[in-house]
């Protein structure tokens, strides 16, 4: 069942993206010829450059709004809305509902992340030569990362993906949290769900400096004893701080995981 | 198989402190088609709600063929609820497809020849369709399925007299015959002669619960007429004069 709720979910986020992805695209060409002809006409490099680096923001920024807002719209209409209606009556579990929307995002996320990066480096290809800039790269990843470095750093590089990856779905899980909360008031729900997400994440920061407090000195002590001296220290550090931030992001994602299904199983109030 | 298609002991629900269902008893059988009748704001929506697991009960309990409220019972219970609840890309199409997908009961075929009576053109968006014509195809959906409940929030309200008496049709030729439809509305006389059974609500509670044929012969008045009376009856009940 999990796997037709993705194919469904996936349909819906295909319709809209279908066009959005291949336009960003299309914009980002054009922006190329933009900008090589006001680099031939005689600007000043200065110039060329802002206007580029205002193009990077801008994609940056719409393609980001446009993912949130459809993730946000996928979550409250699709389950909490007149859809849910639908979706609620499906012969599933809730912790299904909120995992297929949960992958749709990420996925998403992702592919946006993507189609911006490469509408960039298509509109920065006239100005910058791509070639050299990808050469560039290369030579500090065979500097920092390569040799004796390569295993470790490749096996950081995973650990960061993954790092990156959870990070996004807990971001959309405090989402889903703060709309799974707003839900069961029965007047002012988006205003409540706001007002949720702000208070999720003041005691969010409100633990996490605590326990930084109280556990910090510790972690950083255990750390210093079990790595001083030894010859890769350095990587071992970075493997260990990666995988206790993926493990914090973990635990965080996993309790609003539980707590979302908990509201959707025990306390649904569609409207 | 459990003899009792759904039981209700002492249902409650309450928004805020209002009671929206106060202490709701209720047995349904197999194979009849009943009324759940009750002027708006008695309780009828709510109670379809909790049968169907879109809303939780404050207090009681509700079992259909025997199971809690869950992925089972929402497999043999086909939903029409009062709004439209598909997302606006869609075609009738894809809906039949998620249906076929979900539920083992859905007969896609029937589906299609519903359609066809109905004169709606699964193939079209449901954006560009009129609110009519969407109810048709939430009616499609519902009916086409071979399920042992069927729910029907309001079916016939937001139509004219002539599109009653087909869509009352529509369901009366297409529901499986060993499951039960319950038909809430307070358009009594409209569908009192397809009904079974009466389940009147007033105020969140059940103040009557009987099949149509007993109540014809006990009080000597139709259903129509019997609810016209308990109901009118709460003008006067104190108040402010």
């Amino acid at each position: 069942m999990f796997g037709k709720l993705l194919k469904y979910d996936f349909r819906s986020m295909l319709k809209q993206f279908a066009f959005i992805w291949p336009a960003a695209l299309a914009l980002a060409v054009i922006n190329r010829f933009t900008l090589s002809s006001l680099e031939s006409a005689s600007a000043t490099g200065e110039t060329v450059a802002a206007v580029a680096m205002m193009v990077f923001v801008s994609i940056m920024i719409a393609m980001f709004v446009i993912t949130l807002i459809f993730v946000i719209q996928r979550f409250y209409k699709g389950l909490l809305g007149d859809e849910g209606y639908l979706m609620h009556t499906l012969p599933v579990r809730p912790w299904a509902l909120i995992g297929s929307k949960l992958v749709c995002a990420v996925v998403l996320t992702v592919v946006s992340t993507l189609v911006a990066v490469a509408a960039i480096l298509i509109i920065v290809s006239p100005v910058i030569d791509l070639g050299e800039f990808f050469h560039v790269i290369r030579w500090l990843w065979d500097a920092v990362c390569g040799g004796k470095n390569a295993a470790n750093a490749f096996l950081a590089c995973v650990e960061l993906l993954l790092l990156i990856l959870l990070g996004m779905a807990e971001g959309y899980l405090m989402l889903y949290l703060a709309m799974a909360i707003g839900h069961l008031f029965n007047k002012g729900r988006a205003a409540m769900s706001v007002a949720a997400y702000i208070g999720i994440h003041v005691v969010v920061s409100v633990l996490l400096s605590f326990t930084s407090n109280v556990f910090g000195d510790m972690l950083y002590n255990f750390f210093d004893n079990l790595f001083w001296g030894k010859h890769d220290y350095p990587w071992q550090a970075v493997h260990m701080s990666l995988w206790i931030s993926i493990l914090v992001v973990a635990v965080g994602s996993a309790v609003y995981f539980l707590l979302t299904e908990y509201i959707l199983r025990n306390k649904l109030n569609l409207e | 198989m459990n003899e009792l298609l759904v039981t209700c002991t002492g249902l409650t629900k309450r928004y805020g402190l209002k009671p929206a269902l106060n202490g709701v008893n209720l047995e349904l059988g197999r194979g009849r088609i009943v009324g759940l009748l009750g002027p708006n704001g008695s309780g009828k929506t709510t109670l379809i709600k909790i049968l169907c697991g879109l809303l939780q009960p404050t207090d009681g309990a509700v079992a259909i063929d025997g199971q809690p409220v869950g992925p089972y019972t929402k497999s043999i219970v086909s939903y029409l609820p009062d709004r439209m609840y598909f997302a606006g890309w869609m075609k009738a199409t894809d809906l039949f497809d998620l249906f076929a997908d979900f539920y083992g009961d859905f007969d896609r075929a029937k589906a299609m020849s519903m359609c066809a009576s109905l004169g709606v053109t699964p193939s079209d968006r449901l954006k560009t369709m009129s609110k009519g014509t969407k109810e048709k195809v939430q009616l499609v959906l519902v009916m086409a399925r071979k399920a042992q409940a069927y729910l029907l929030d309001e079916p016939i309200a937001g139509v004219d007299p002539a599109a009653r008496d087909f869509i009352l049709n529509t369901i009366l030729t297409n529901y499986n015959e060993d499951g039960t439809v319950m038909i809430s509305t307070h358009l009594i006389s409209d569908i009192e002669k397809v009904l079974d059974e009466a389940i009147f609500l007033k105020d969140g509670q059940v103040v009557l619960h009987n099949t149509v044929d007993a109540i014809r012969e006990q009080e000597g008045k139709s259903v129509d007429a019997l609810f016209r009376e308990v109901f009118r009856a709460r003008n006067y009940e104190g108040g402010i004069f």
